[in-house]
């Protein structure tokens, strides 16, 4: 069985790499600052792979296809993609796909009752490149994004959520090697249904507010949250 | 009902990178399936109208951007 190392919660918007100087200076220092206590932790946490519960936001999917949960299967993805890097005003890079896992864990899925779509190509923009400028600077962790609809209805119940990151759970305990050390991130700023992915993985367990600054010129409360395992 | 198509163009404005105050272009909204009032609607850059004609508000907000204050 592998472990659940790290379990992080994080806010996306874009103006927060976009346009930092119209945030309160105190209330961006402090958010800043709490996302780089989770960097470190994150990083001592010697995670091998980051799972990252997020949301599409009509750039990979559109009304013709919607899928209610869709799992990356690439080897590596643009986080921010060149089109997200001109508003996000970050460079674009790439950022490794953690592909066996991710293909392994749609397998056991398909399996075991919860049927995801897959995608072999996503490209990001704030949805994961934000919390990633911040939280994985040097793109040392490859990553498997996990995308549940959050934004063109009819969308998935929010217990659906909790189911996910549970069965997340369940396939790191059955079906992860041994050593292997997995962590979490769940992703949004009006998309909750990515936070509680990562609590239904963490079956209740609490959590330290690293963060919490609304700020309304961001569009949105910015959390950082980092969870016991 | 047409709001697929609605949000069809704005989906293939923004998979331009296009940012616009409105769309009044004849021909791109001739190559969709729209109802009078979407294409009015678009014309004349009416945000709320598109909305409460089923325009996703997060295509609004990014092809429509400059007429974002923030």
């Amino acid at each position: 069985m592998g472990t659940i190392v790290a379990g992080c919660l994080t806010s996306h918007a874009p103006n927060i790499t976009a346009k930092p100087a119209i945030a309160d200076p105190q209330q961006r220092a402090r958010f800043v600052a709490g996302l780089e206590t989770m960097r470190r932790r994150l990083l001592a946490a010697k995670p091998d792979v980051l799972v990252v519960f997020a949301n599409d936001h009509l750039q990979n999917f559109f009304y013709d296809n919607m899928p209610a949960v869709c799992v990356g299967l690439a080897t590596s993805y643009w986080a921010p993609s060149k089109g997200g890097a001109e508003f996000l005003r970050v460079p674009a890079r790439q950022i490794p796909g953690a592909r066996d896992w991710a293909k392994a864990f749609v397998q056991a899925g398909l399996e075991r009752g919860f049927d995801l779509a897959y995608a072999h190509e996503l490209e990001f923009w704030d949805d994961v490149s934000v919390p990633l400028h911040f939280l994985l600077p040097d793109a040392s962790i490859p990553i498997v994004p996990i995308l549940t609809n959050c934004v063109a209805p009819p969308l998935p119940r929010p217990h659906r959520s909790y189911e996910l990151g549970a069965f997340v759970e369940a396939f790191v305990d059955d079906a992860r090697p041994g050593a292997e050390r997995v962590a979490l991130l769940g992703t949004g700023g009006q998309e909750i249904r990515n936070w509680i992915a990562v609590l239904g993985a963490l079956h209740g367990r609490k959590g330290d507010v690293l963060a919490y600054e609304p700020v309304p010129d961001w569009l949105t409360g910015c959390g950082a949250v980092w969870m016991d395992v | 009902m047409s709001e697929y198509h609605l949000n069809k163009l704005l989906f293939d404005t923004a998979g331009r990178h296009q940012m616009v105050e409105s769309i009044s272009d004849e021909r791109e909204l001739a190559a969709y399936d729209l109802s009078p009032a979407e294409r009015e609607a678009l014309r004349t850059g009416d945000l709320t109208r598109l909305y409460e004609l089923g325009a996703n508000p997060y295509l609004i907000r990014r092809v429509f951007r400059p007429r974002f204050a923030i």
